[in-house]
């Protein structure tokens, strides 16, 4: 659920919040240890990385995100989320080098990705699924115990813009009403 | 309930027709056949047995997806429906992996099975080795998927099938058009609960209206996405279900919903609202049902 830490709803479990590291889980059955800041699941490579973004640099304390399990296929969400890391996007917000089925990032503003890049490191374990391996990782960037990042910073969704100021009480939709005759008819036609 | 204004486009696949005004054709109904890990296929003849057994009884055809996770599958699953499904059943491919996607659609040709295929789906990702795929292998009908990720809304989703909507160098209808396929149902690409899931019901008459083409979509996502519904455990089969009636309700013509083992719950209760809207609509609008519509079967 989210909460002042982490804005955006979402599928994690929140843990200790001055936690410095956040773990991203793919195709795996894992449960991190609750000395991590918060972890979830990422299925897809568009608006779960969106999620993700969002929900870290809602909390300066989260300095790393620990990537494991193998990949989603197809979507190729967990090296999307590292290539966004690395790359950013491009100028039709396409995640650059992300090889998944449709890796756009629409909901954040380049303020926020910037900071996700700057405050974030990535420890990938994509295709690791062996349990110790990944919380010996995890233990290891906890030690690290980096300071925290500063201020809380919070990605604002970006609104679609609605413009439309509809006095007909039988609208379906602005381009659409339903005529006195019970017929779908185009507006101003 | 209502009619469209615009003319409505009907595409046939090997015999089952989509497309139309609400209340001609019953609702086509696309169920997933998932295959998690080794295909079980003794297991999926019997579903697609009882998904057709339904068709017969109801009237709402059947159209079994076929989801291909591995390449390792690909030649398994063709064959299978090549040799065990009806000759003339139509079915769908669904597959993410573009190298599966064109893998699947050589091998598709190979067996001549290109004319039952419906392509599910041709979206904003499609990679210029998928549009050569398709050229050469051009299946009968495909699912173009208004999934805009810029805008959600039906004025986004319209975009994306129109223009592109700077995502991607042609409009999505355009571009399916190019490529050779004529046949083609929008998928308004439902969304997550909280994330305007609602806006794929509402854009079916929309798109409906502007482009006249078959449109419907997978409803069921949004629910299997929902979290709060685990509390409600025991109700989640008949939400799923449910949900679904909200395409033929907005004038939709085909759902894609879920697994195939939903059949039993989804057949009956999409039949019963294609009924009453065929009740409506021809005393209404004179509009009147096909042969094949659950209307003249249950009555």
């Amino acid at each position: 659920m989210p909460d002042d830490y982490y804005p955006w709803g979402g599928e994690f479990i929140v843990c200790n919040h001055k936690g410095c590291v956040a773990v991203v889980i793919l195709n795996l059955d894992y449960i991190p240890s609750e000395n991590v800041a918060i972890y979830g699941w990422l299925k897809t490579e568009n608006i779960g990385i969106e999620k993700i973004v969002a929900n870290v640099i809602s909390n300066p304390n989260i300095r790393y995100i620990v990537v494991c399990g193998d990949d989603i296929r197809g979507h190729r969400s967990g090296l999307s989320l590292i290539a966004l890391n690395k790359n950013g996007i491009d100028r039709n917000n396409k995640i650059i080098g992300a090889r998944g089925a449709i890796p756009y990032i629409e909901n954040l503003n380049n303020e926020a990705i910037k900071r996700f890049q700057n405050q974030i490191e990535i420890i990938d374990l994509i295709g690791v699924s062996d349990k110790k391996i990944i919380k010996r990782k995890i233990d290891e960037y906890i030690k690290k115990s980096p300071p925290s990042f500063g201020k809380p910073y919070y990605a604002i969704k970006i609104k679609q813009k609605n413009e439309i100021n509809l006095d007909d009480k039988r609208v379906i939709h602005s381009k659409i009403k339903i005529n006195y005759l019970g017929k779908i008819v185009k507006r101003g036609e | 309930m209502f009619s469209f204004t615009k003319d409505q486009r009907i595409f046939e696949i090997s015999g089952v027709k989509i497309g139309g005004q609400p209340g001609v054709y019953p609702t086509v109904l696309i169920g997933g056949l998932f295959f998690k890990g080794e295909p079980d296929f003794i297991k999926a003849e019997n579903q697609i047995k009882d998904m057709l057994g339904l068709t017969k009884k109801l009237g709402n055809p059947s159209i079994p997806d076929f989801f291909i996770r591995k390449e390792q599958y690909i030649e398994k699953i063709l064959n299978f429906i090549d040799k065990k499904i009806p000759k003339r059943q139509p079915f769908s491919i669904d597959i993410i992996e573009p190298d599966l996607k064109i893998k699947t659609l050589q091998l598709l040709d190979d067996k001549g099975l290109l004319q039952r295929t419906i392509y599910n789906s041709i979206h904003i990702g499609i990679t210029n080795e998928e549009r050569d795929a398709l050229k050469n292998h051009t299946p009968n009908m495909a699912i173009i998927v208004a999934f805009n990720p810029k805008d959600k809304s039906p004025d986004g989703k319209i975009e994306i099938l129109e223009n592109g909507a700077n995502l991607i160098d042609n409009g999505l209808i355009n571009l399916t058009k190019k490529l050779g396929v004529k046949k083609i149902l929008v998928d308004t690409a439902a969304m997550a609960p909280g994330d305007y899931s609602g806006a794929a019901i509402a854009a079916i008459p929309v798109i409906k209206e502007e482009m006249g083409l078959p449109t419907g979509c997978a409803i069921h996502n949004v629910v299997e996405k929902s979290k709060w519904l685990d509390d409600f455990k025991s109700i989640r089969k008949q939400v799923d279900a449910s949900s679904n009636i909200n395409i033929p309700m907005f004038g939709g013509d085909f759902t894609i919903y879920g697994p195939i083992n939903n059949s039993n719950t989804v057949f009956p209760m999409i039949a019963w609202q294609d009924i009453l809207i065929s009740e409506y609509v021809e005393n209404y609008f004179g509009i009147s049902p096909d042969d094949s519509h659950p209307r003249r079967k249950l009555f």
